[in-house]
């Protein structure tokens, strides 16, 4: 039969959820197939947003390709910032001081807490939910306002360096335990007390134990945990389907092996609804951390900056650092051939792996649950292309 | 590991630096050494597998990891010519090396055989201008011209 035929005969239809649309979280193309309503294929197009971060780094210095790596995941810009600082430290051998990984781990976990905010409000906004995406952004815009007065920064900050961070914590900033839970007090502990007391009873009334919610979130969009192991998957994508890994305890950077924290995790089946619950339980955890880091900041002084070469000539070699992204296993591997640009860096993006597992889970569920599945799974499309 | 040292003797392991196991593996024996990699030495994490121009050669590495605490990468490294690289996927061992060698192919030009479906993924699929991450890329896309000289009559405001 003819192809023109066939297709008028066929009973699927090709649906472009195209570049442009509201609830792909930046310019992703899914091209679904649809037997009425049912999805039958689901094939993501990428790269609309592609910067070429990896060739332009490589006409860079070291130091310059920090702000790059900010705006790979621009929703949790220190942590990317994190991973490739802490590559380029190992290649190097420079120590970082105690003050400073401290603040770095502080921004990281309250950088997660941000990260988490968006995904989790994207992903009700997605699901029709309007309210809460602005609750979350919010209450994001407090903590904007909180790493401006750090990093001079609202969402994308250039603020490590290599041996430690930029500039001391400007003063009283991280106020006092019994800091008011109000708007007002515009401290870190003042936002930590808010965040306990008023946005994760929020959460939890509004979408955690909301019927519809539920409708459209259980059940749908199971990743059992061989499928997820297979399929490279990381951070809550991993842990909403039971798999207990988590980088900062299984193989710990930083100072991460002096905290207490707790690593939620899903079913076994996960599905849509495991994964907000392990990003909603993560927050709690994150903020459990930055108490543990505002602690020790608050008591112990230091330097912020170990000792550094003038220029940056790490040693001809190659290195993989890795580390727990907001949105799962962030890889910087870079090699060096010893002069002052890297020869080469490759930026390993949990969303971009993550991407890999919709075709694998869409087909069979209704067109709407491919927004759904898509808000859990989190992807942030500067990191996919970078 | 000792698996796999017993299986291919000929096949240089170093220490890196940071503790990871780099292994040299020549095109030939490279599905099979990932597969015994994954079955019998445990390796079931493929944390990244990209390529690498070197000038005079390209590589192929990939970042292996065992799902344990505080275990080092096997770095799994194929040396390739400049001219027709071509290596076995191992997509059917891993499945999230679909994407990432779609990303080698679109960047460096290596042609995975067996692959399911190699087409360029970060850049647009009939893209013609090369391969872009290679060293000896030039950009031939026509540039527009900085300054343009007005050569027509004065027109009224």
């Amino acid at each position: 039969m003819p192809p023109q035929e066939e297709m008028e005969q066929s009973k699927e239809l090709l649906v472009n959820m195209g570049p442009q649309h509201p609830s792909t979280h930046g310019v992703l193309r899914l091209m679904v197939k649809l037997d009425g309503e049912k999805v039958t294929w689901c094939e993501p197009d990428i790269g609309y947003l592609h910067r070429c971060f990896e060739k332009l780094s490589e006409a860079k210095t070291y130091t310059m390709v920090i702000p790059f790596t900010d705006r790979t995941d621009y929703v949790s810009a220190i942590s990317n910032e994190l991973c490739y600082c802490i590559g380029v430290e190992k290649m190097v051998g420079i120590q970082v001081p105690e003050r400073a990984e401290y603040i770095r781990v502080m921004l990281t976990e309250f950088q997660r807490i941000c990260s988490h905010l968006m995904a989790v409000g994207a992903m009700a906004l997605d699901l029709g939910a309007v309210s809460p995406f602005l609750y979350a952004w919010r209450d994001r815009e407090y903590m904007y306002s909180l790493f401006e007065r750090i990093t001079g920064g609202r969402m994308l900050y250039n603020y490590l360096r290599f041996g430690g961070v930029r500039n001391e914590l400007p003063p009283g900033i991280i106020g006092k335990p019994t800091d008011g839970a109000e708007l007002k007090d515009k401290t870190i502990w003042g936002f930590l007390n808010y965040f306990d007391n008023y946005v994760i009873p929020e959460w939890h009334a509004l979408i955690t134990r909301n019927r519809i919610f539920e409708w459209r979130t259980k059940s749908i969009g199971q990743i059992p945990a061989k499928v997820a192991v297979a399929y490279g998957a990381s951070g809550p994508v991993l842990r909403g389907s039971g798999v207990k890994w988590d980088l900062r305890k299984d193989a710990p950077y930083s100072i991460y092996d002096r905290f207490e924290f707790d690593i939620p995790t899903g079913k076994e089946n996960g599905d849509v609804f495991d994964r907000y619950m392990v990003r909603i339980l993560e927050m709690e955890q994150s903020a459990r951390i930055v108490k543990q880091t505002l602690a020790w900041l608050a008591d112990n002084g230091g330097e912020i900056m170990g000792k550094v070469p003038r220029i940056i000539k790490p040693p001809p070699g190659e290195h993989y650092q890795r580390i727990e992204g907001s949105r799962g296993e962030v890889g910087c591997w870079i090699i060096s051939d010893g002069t002052a640009n890297p020869y080469r860096v490759k930026w390993r993006s949990p969303c971009f792996v993550h991407l890999e597992l919709m075709p694998v889970i869409t087909p069979g569920h209704l067109i709407a649950d491919v927004v759904a599945i898509l808000g859990s799974i989190d992807i942030v499309l500067g990191e996919v292309d970078r | 590991m000792e698996q796999l040292k017993e299986r291919f003797p000929d096949v240089p392991f170093t220490q890196l630096p940071d503790g990871d196991t780099a292994a040299d593996v020549p095109v030939e024996q490279y599905h099979d050494f990932c597969q015994v990699a994954r079955d019998d030495a445990g390796y079931a994490h493929l944390s990244c597998l990209s390529g690498a121009d070197y000038k005079d050669h390209l590589q192929v590495v990939s970042q292996v990891y065992k799902m344990e605490t505080h275990m080092p990468a096997l770095v799994i490294r194929v040396r390739l010519p400049m001219e027709d690289p071509h290596v076995a996927s191992v997509t059917d061992l891993w499945p999230t090396a679909n994407w990432h060698e779609r990303e080698a192919y679109d960047m460096y030009g290596i042609v995975f055989d067996n692959h399911p479906r190699l087409l360029r993924i970060l850049l647009p699929d009939n893209w013609q201008g090369g391969h872009p991450l290679r060293k000896d890329f030039v950009d031939k896309r026509p540039r527009r011209p900085r300054l343009v000289r007005y050569r027509g009559e004065a027109t009224e405001p």
